[in-house]
């Protein structure tokens, strides 16, 4: 026997039951950047399949190369919803919404990480002046806005600053970059530098954080502001919301070292903003 | 070139084993070298195949990139492509742009970005030139091929580490192998030759046995299996047993020569002693009849006294001549006396005139032994008599030389022959035919360490022996 709940629950699954054959067609696209571990096949499949379950309709995962791509995508409908970064977000603020933010160690901040050579002697941006450094992404607010505005700061630029600026566009590869000696620095994810730490240690200690930023709101998802009345879109919204609480999503989030994804405000990204601010003061 | 005469000098059985040892080490050093040679060419294809496939896929995979100068992606092909590399055989890679300035390289921190590439294309070839050098790192270098024109360069480094220490563990065990191999059958070979030629080895033992002796093979040691060798040997043991009969033939010739000269002289003595028992019997009954005439008596006492002094004599001469164990007896002028008191019966029987000269002293003969010298002179004698004929003459002159004695024997009549001289003056196996007399002066004058020698003075015969002092028995 059915008890009340449980009856309700069957009802509305009759009710949703055409609404998910009909949306079966067109399946949910979700972007994803290489913004975190963008070669682990195993993460990027968890993921799918946590969502799909979460929100009852096929998922399909689309990746970008670059934050621009994403933006571009999530702004002209290619994709319904995307994990982005925050200066991109800030970017289009007119335009996106967030649909959560992760929580890192118990917080939805992380830091931005510059780092050199293990060896290398630079304890500051300053000592860094006249080497190749390695950017993540030109819309990266770890892998570029943070060392850009601060450079700006010094009243410099990176292309006079450095020898040689490069795009990896991954936060991974600037940790290649820098460990395999192709530039004597970069600007890095902090949280994939320790995620990394953990995971391929090897990598990393051929590394050395020369500084840390502030706190600054971490890469959020996001959505089309005029679609986020979209069932899909809601659901999305649930579905990462709800990561923590089954046992598929707190899986994926195991594999990305990460606690939850909770609801947040623009203000979180208040950090950023003051960066974009000195950069296009600058 | 000492070595190569005492190479010949060595045994047939050592040569043949070493002769197979040579030309197995020989074999050994060529296949080695053909093994060796076709390993070189099957690592130069793989090294060339893998430079090749290489740079070919690199050039595919950077061709956008490289016309973007995109530094980090760049990288990222070398890095993925080096990580994916066969047993990191390529130790470095670099990417150059048309300007020769490199994009990147796996190993930015010895090819920083921007470094000029034509420092690292110094030395290197193109990936299907390269070969195995010795050099543990090879470099290739080719150009950098997109959509049909050349937009960059390629220069990679190859770790060829392992490919010279497989070659040099192949050599070593060839080396080992074919040193092993060639042992082995080298001496397999020494026992094989050994094996045949052990009845050749036993024929040679068996002609240096017993100092030049030669004695027989026996026939169990014939190699029947071996038609060549057993007829060799079965002809050897043939020839030995030539040798034993014609040197048992020879001994009984001079036994038989020895038999008939002895009967000469018994002849003659039976007709010296005949002579003057006529004379004795005579006499006796001379003093039978006139036993009253005291002068009668007293004239046959004295012919019957020199006529049984000649017999003694005779007898006494017969005796030394034939007396045993003689050596060792100085030779004296007696003996000559005696020689003449045997010979000449035997001349005056041809009407011979004899010449019969004695110069030696007793001092000087006394240097030499009797029995040879007597031996000789008589043999000597009796072989002049018989080439003097009837009415010849035969002279016998001993002279003390200089330092030594000198025996001469004339004779008229007939020249010696070839054979005759043969047998008086050589060595050499006896001629076929004839006695041994010749020959047995020959071998006692040789053994005195004296000479023979022969001349034809017009119608004479001259031998004449001449015997060292040293070469006597000083008693």
């Amino acid at each position: 026997m059915l008890t009340r709940r449980e009856a309700m629950l069957t009802g509305v699954a009759a009710c949703a039951a055409p609404m998910v054959r009909a949306q079966t067609a067109a399946p949910f696209r979700f972007a994803l950047t290489p913004v975190f571990l963008d070669n682990d096949a195993a993460v990027i499949s968890s993921l799918r399949a946590a969502l799909m379950a979460a929100m009852g309709q096929d998922i399909e995962l689309v990746q970008r190369r670059t934050y621009q791509e994403i933006s571009g995508a999530l702004l002209d409908g290619s994709v319904d919803a995307a994990w982005t970064c925050g200066y991109p977000f800030l970017q289009h603020r007119a335009d996106l919404s967030l649909i959560g933010v992760p929580v890192w160690r118990g917080e939805p901040l992380y830091q931005s990480y510059l780092i050199a050579a293990a060896d290398d002697p630079a304890t500051s941006l300053g000592n860094l002046r006249g080497g190749a450094h390695a950017f993540s992404d030109p819309d990266s607010n770890s892998g570029y806005l943070v060392t850009a505005s601060d450079l700006a700061r010094m009243g410099e630029t990176p292309d006079r600053f450095f020898s040689r600026a490069i795009f990896t566009y991954g936060h991974r590869n600037v940790v290649r970059a820098v460990a395999g000696g192709l530039t004597r620095s970069g600007s890095v994810d902090g949280y994939v530098w320790e995620v990394l730490n953990s995971v391929e240690p090897d990598l990393t200690a051929r590394t050395r954080v020369i500084s840390r930023s502030e706190m600054l709101g971490f890469p959020p998802f996001v959505a089309r502001r005029d679609r986020m009345e979209e069932a899909g879109v809601a659901a999305c919204a649930a579905a990462l919301q709800g990561l923590d609480q089954t046992s598929q999503g707190q899986a994926v989030l195991r594999l990305l070292y990460l606690d939850s994804v909770q609801a947040a405000g623009p203000s979180l990204f208040d950090g950023i903003a003051l960066r974009m601010a000195v950069l296009g003061g600058g | 070139m000492t070595s190569l005469p005492r190479f010949r000098n060595l045994p047939v059985t050592v040569r043949v084993p070493l002769i197979t040892a040579a030309l197995m080490i020989l074999m050994g050093v060529m296949a080695s070298q053909s093994v060796l040679s076709t390993l070189g060419r099957v690592q130069d294809a793989r090294l060339s195949e893998t430079a090749r496939l290489h740079v070919e896929g690199l050039s595919v995979a950077l061709g956008p990139s490289v016309l973007r100068q995109d530094v980090w992606e760049v990288y990222d092909i070398l890095d993925r492509a080096r990580a994916g590399s066969e047993g990191q055989r390529l130790l470095l890679t670099l990417v150059a742009d048309e300007r020769g300035h490199v994009l990147a390289a796996t190993d930015p921190r010895r090819v920083p970005v921007g470094a000029d590439a034509t420092d690292f294309e110094r030395d290197a070839v193109a990936p299907q030139a390269v070969r195995m050098t010795g050099d543990p790192v090879l470099r290739v270098a080719a150009p950098l091929l997109y959509q049909g024109r050349t937009i960059g360069g390629i220069v990679t480094e190859l770790d060829v580490t392992d490919l010279l220490a497989e070659r040099r563990r192949v050599a070593l065990w060839l080396l080992v192998g074919n040193a092993l191999a060639t042992t082995v059958l080298a001496f397999g070979g020494w026992l094989a030759v050994a094996r045949i030629l052990r009845p050749v080895g036993a024929l040679v033992q068996a002609m240096d046995a017993s100092g030049g002796a030669p004695r027989p093979i026996p026939e169990t040691e014939i190699p029947h299996g071996d038609p060549g060798l057993a007829q060799l040997i079965a002809t050897y043991n043939h020839m030995t047993t030539a040798v034993g009969e014609r040197a048992e033939a020879e001994r009984r010739l001079a036994d038989r020569e020895r038999f008939v000269s002895l009967g000469r002289l018994s002849s003659s003595l039976a007709h010296e002693v005949n002579n003057p028992l006529g004379g004795l019997l005579n006499a006796a009954d001379t003093i039978h009849t006139y036993a009253d005439r005291p002068d009668v008596v007293r004239q046959s006492a004295e012919l019957m006294q020199r006529g049984l002094g000649h017999l003694r004599d005779v007898t006494r001469a017969i005796l030394d001549q034939n007396r045993l164990n003689r050596a060792g007896q100085p030779l004296r002028p007696e003996d000559f006396d005696d020689l003449r008191l045997l010979f000449e019966p035997e001349a005056l029987s041809h009407s011979q005139t004899l010449d019969w000269q004695v110069h030696a002293g007793a001092t000087a003969l006394a240097w030499q032994p009797a029995a040879p010298v007597r031996q000789v002179a008589l043999n000597l004698l009796l072989n002049a008599g018989a080439a003097a004929g009837l009415n010849g003459r035969v002279g016998l002159t001993v002279a003390n030389g200089g330092d030594g004695l000198s025996i001469t024997v004339t004779n008229t009549g007939a020249a010696m022959t070839d054979a005759d001289l043969a047998r008086l003056l050589a060595s050499g196996p006896l001629p076929p035919g004839g006695g041994v007399g010749l020959r047995l002066v020959h071998d006692i004058v040789a053994g005195l360490g004296g000479t023979v020698h022969h001349d034809r003075m017009g119608e004479q015969t001259v031998i004449r022996v001449d015997l060292p002092v040293h070469g006597g028995n000083h008693a």
